[in-house]
């Protein structure tokens, strides 16, 4: 067990989520074994598929029994297990950093990327961490070492929320730089236009990776619940706002709207794996629901 | 509109109170750090328009809440005319009174006349505000000014009833004007109350520039005028233009020319009842009325000879107007109509002595004496009732005892004189002879027919005056009124005006060197015979006479014996109708006869009158019971209120969109791929 200092880590919490597997939607290229299907045939357990023999072939695996059925020789094959490589890419622009009550944005994103971080490692899988600030930018490349986890988790918990965001660059850019197919995770408020979010999954998609989304709201950022005109200053560096939510509030609601449905049409354009989180649900609660939506379903 | 609280107008720049909070809100709004700006500027930019127009609409009703409780504290009146008490508080406020009949005018249905309305309103009106330090009141019957305790007190002054006297606004003004001087007040008002009876304001008097001018120059006087010039739809007014006793054996009995006018363009009634009282004995006659009234010529009442003289009274069923539905009348045996010629000329002399020694009625005697200049201290003046001045114009003693003697109501004619002279008597003097050639002559081209000396006769024939040939007549210099005119405008017969009796000058003589006013007859016959029986009146034991101030002056023990108002008071003797009684004496006292031609003098006229000074008119009519300026304070308070629950639905939140969509956030990823 590794020895744990990370105040935004929570024991019980990792205790709880140790029975789950952190499950890759889409076979893996990994350079080890582990638990993970790879699109190369290997020797595991898991039958994959029969073969017919060609020339060359190891006859040890012919499958002796279906050439008595069928007076045919065939290979059979099985699936090949292997690890993956997650990169938790974390959106440290100024807007990560609200927080109106309880913890922030990025406090949340920080729990989240950490537990997922140490339940990959767990389970023997590399984990790699993108800091997607114009403030706050950092890369670590996904390794599968204890010490990495360590590091990775140090930056996290020293990661901090500021300037705009620049998700959009950090997401191409690992797009391009993940040499092999990897978890790609993504953990963000995506205050930014949903077509250069689109932008952004159908490139990660079209590298074969597998993608998945936390989306990060607060409530009052959904309702706009004040009764006074307020100073809205901008976490991102802008022009300050001058507003009464209790004049504009509809025309918020209807912003929101409109901005949600159209991510929602990029999440089921592009398929990946999307959680629209508000932050203060339990975060335990949305990695259980996040971890056992990818464990494989098994054929009757 | 005008305030009774003017100084709470201060606080009206508090109006701008709200915009400053809203300001200085500006300023003090919370501040958050906010992560969802694109949301937030998007709503901004989407609400935009209907923002501001909110906020402009909130403003406003703030603005207009805090006016609104501004002028409630300020006690608004309405009126939009009335400035009087925005001006200040004045010093003084004057009011100019006008009692003349025409005033007495009702509403049919409140009983109130035009006189007690207008100053019920304005006793109302001056209540409400701030009068100063003076009330004082100028009333047109006795033309004198009363000092005032409180405008209630108005109504209830005797000096504020009606009268039937005439009034003479120029002359209140001129009042009024002497008291603003005499008291050096500095901010005066000056009220009138008036009906715009042509009659009163005498519109075309050269007194107006002077009173303008003379107001010009105080500084700080406000004229308010509460006209009320509505014609009353139907009225009728009766009057007796003459009135004769006659005897004939042991009976005696009254003769009577009677007029009844209509006024209003209302129906009028096919017959009125005319109520007789003479000696306390009643008769009524129905009249036929058409649209301009009616006349009876000749009414003759019997009456016990034993009456050498009294009184009685015409009248009319009770209408719009009760103050001319009664006509006093006195009547005593005629006097001797006693006529004095003064003429060095003795076939001139003889002239007028025959014209005026036959009587038009025989009834009537006649005493005609002709005597030359150096006699004149023979006349016996107090039985004289006509002189004719036939000589140079006198002066001195005899000048002054003409003047007394037109001034105890006889007539006087100076007809020219055959010698040149210079003497100036009544502001006239005559001046050279003027001859026609011998185929030429002078006609008379206009003569005043309505009236006086050359009116027509009875019948309505106009006197054939045009048919007179005048060969000489001497021009003359006179500020009088030409009553005949030759076609050059030179005038024949012109009367110079006196407060009493008459005073004419014919600027021609009768004999046929002169004119053919002798061989013509009828004119010469008809002028003299009018100024005789003009002068006769004044001789009488009874007399009729029009009611004003003096009109009682000249003895002492006058008992009011009947009148339209039973309470009078001694002071307004003189200036109600009514028959007063001294010893064997009689007078009946009346209004005026102009006061029943009422005209009304076009307002623009009236508002002309007072160019360049600060002058308001506030029409009002008699049935309009509403107060010349009311309290608006509740309008304000309504407004005030609206004003409130306006901004308060505009200040609510608005409806919060359902985010029902927004609640499950836990969308379902985009389908996997195995």
């Amino acid at each position: 067990m590794l020895q744990l200092k990370r105040d935004y880590l929570d024991q019980k919490v990792l205790e709880r989520l140790s029975t789950l597997q952190l499950h890759a939607r889409l076979p893996m290229i990994g350079s080890v074994s582990g638990k993970h299907r790879s699109p190369i045939r290997g020797s595991s357990l898991e039958f994959a598929e029969y073969r017919k023999y060609v020339p060359g072939d190891d006859p040890r695996r012919l499958d002796w029994r279906a050439y008595a059925r069928n007076d045919r020789y065939y290979i059979k094959e099985f699936e090949a297990d292997t690890n993956l490589r997650m990169c938790l890419v974390v959106d440290t622009s100024g807007s990560m950093d609200f927080a109106y009550n309880g913890m922030s944005k990025l406090d949340y994103a920080r729990r989240i990327a950490g537990t997922l971080a140490y339940i990959a490692a767990q389970q023997g899988d590399a984990v790699g961490l993108y800091c997607a600030g114009t403030g706050f930018h950092k890369e670590i490349s996904p390794k599968r070492s204890a010490t990495h986890l360590s590091a990775v988790l140090d930056e996290l918990g020293a990661m901090e929320a500021s300037g705009e965001t620049g998700l959009a660059g950090v997401l191409h850019e690992t797009a391009e730089r993940v040499p092999q197919r990897a978890l790609i995770i993504i953990i963000s408020d995506l205050f930014i236009e949903p077509e250069v979010v689109r932008n952004c999954l159908e490139h990660l998609r079209f590298r074969k990776h597998d993608v998945a989304v936390f989306h990060l709201l607060e409530q009052s950022e959904l309702e706009l619940e004040f009764d006074r005109p307020m100073r809205f200053v901008d976490m991102e560096g802008g022009e300050p706002v001058l507003a009464d939510p209790t004049i504009i509030g509809p025309q918020y609601q209807r912003a929101l709207e409109m901005y949600l449905d159209s991510m929602n049409a990029v999440i089921h354009d592009t398929e990946v794996d999307y959680h629209r989180v508000r932050i203060n649900e339990s975060y335990d609660d949305v990695l259980a629901r996040f971890l056992l939506g990818r464990t494989p379903k098994r054929h009757k | 509109m005008s305030f009774l609280q003017p100084l709470a107008l201060i606080g009206l720049p508090l109006i701008a109170l709200p915009i400053l909070i809203h300001l200085i809100n500006q300023h003090r709004h919370r501040t958050i750090p906010w992560a969802a700006m694109m949301f937030l500027m998007h709503a901004k930019r989407l609400s935009k328009g209907m923002a501001r127009l909110r906020h402009f609409l909130i403003l406003l009703m703030r603005v207009l809440a805090v006016a609104a409780l501004i002028f409630v504290i300020s006690r608004p009146l309405s009126g939009g005319w009335l400035g009087s008490i925005g001006m200040g508080k004045p010093d003084a406020t004057l009011i100019l009174l006008d009692r003349s009949p025409s005033m007495g005018v009702q509403d049919l249905q409140t009983g109130q006349s035009k006189r007690s309305a207008a100053l019920q309103k304005l006793s109302q009106l001056l209540e409400q505000g701030d009068y100063g330090t003076h009330l004082v009141l100028i009333d047109s019957a006795s033309g004198q000014l009363q000092e005032v305790d409180s405008p209630k007190a108005l109504l209830d002054l005797p000096g504020t009833g009606s009268s039937a006297t005439s009034a003479d606004i120029p002359d209140m003004l001129e009042s009024a004007l002497a008291y603003l001087r005499a008291n050096e007040s500095g901010r005066a008002d000056v009220w009138i109350c008036s009906d715009l009876n042509e009659n009163d304001w005498d519109v075309e008097s050269g007194r107006w520039h002077a009173i303008r001018e003379a107001f010009v120059e105080l500084e700080g006087v406000h004229h308010f005028l509460i006209a009320d010039a509505g014609l009353p739809s139907n009225n009728l007014s009766v009057r007796v233009e003459n009135v004769q006793r006659w005897e004939r054996g042991n009976d005696a009995e009254l003769v009577l020319d009677i007029v009844i006018r209509t006024e209003g363009d209302g129906d009028v009634a096919a017959q009125v009842p005319i109520e007789f009282e003479v000696n306390n004995v009643r008769s009524v006659v129905e009249l036929e009325l058409d649209r301009q009234g009616a006349s009876l010529q000749g009414y003759r009442i019997p009456i016990d000879s034993k009456f050498k003289a009294g009184w009685g009274s015409v009248g009319l069923p009770g209408d719009a107007n009760p103050l001319d539905n009664r006509f006093f009348f006195v009547f005593s045996e005629p006097p001797i109509r006693r006529a004095v010629v003064v003429s060095d000329d003795l076939k001139s002399g003889e002239t007028f002595q025959q014209a005026l020694t036959v009587p038009t009625d025989v009834r009537h005697q006649h005493r005609v004496d002709v005597i030359p200049m150096d006699r004149v201290a023979e006349i016996d003046w107090e039985k004289t009732s006509l002189l004719i001045w036939q000589a140079a114009l006198p002066s001195g003693l005899v000048a002054s005892q003409i003047e007394q003697f037109v001034e105890a109501g006889r007539v006087v004619m100076f007809f020219s004189p055959r010698q040149s002279t210079d003497e100036t008597l009544y502001g006239s003097r005559w001046m050279d002879w003027q001859t026609s050639g011998s185929q030429q002559v002078s006609n008379i081209s206009w003569w005043r027919g309505d009236t006086d000396l050359l009116a027509h006769v009875e019948s309505g024939d106009a006197l054939p005056l045009n048919e007179l040939r005048i060969y000489r007549y001497r021009s003359f210099e006179s500020h009088g009124t030409p009553l005949a005119r030759f076609a050059d405008d030179a005038p024949l017969l012109t009367r110079v005006p006196t407060d009493r009796g008459a005073v004419y000058f014919c600027s021609t003589l009768p004999t046929a060197e002169f004119s053919s006013l002798e061989r013509e007859g009828v004119v010469f016959y008809v002028m003299l015979q009018r100024a005789l029986e003009q002068g006769s009146r004044a001789l009488a034991v009874a007399s009729q006479r029009d009611a004003g101030p003096n009109v009682l002056a000249g003895r002492n023990q006058w008992e009011l014996v009947a009148s339209i108002d039973d309470s009078q008071l001694l002071s307004q003797r003189g200036l109600h109708a009514g028959v007063y009684r001294d010893g064997a004496y009689w007078a009946a006292v009346n209004r005026s006869q102009i006061e029943d031609r009422a005209t009304v003098v076009p307002v623009a006229t009236v508002d002309a009158l007072f160019d360049g000074v600060s002058y308001r008119r506030i029409d009002v009519n008699v049935g309009d019971t509403s107060a010349l300026a009311s309290e608006l304070w509740r309008v304000f308070l309504i407004a005030m209120v609206v004003a409130l629950l306006a901004e308060a639905v505009l200040s609510l939140p608005s409806r919060r969109v359902k985010s029902t969509s927004l609640i499950d956030l836990t969308v379902a990823s985009g389908s996997e791929r195995r």
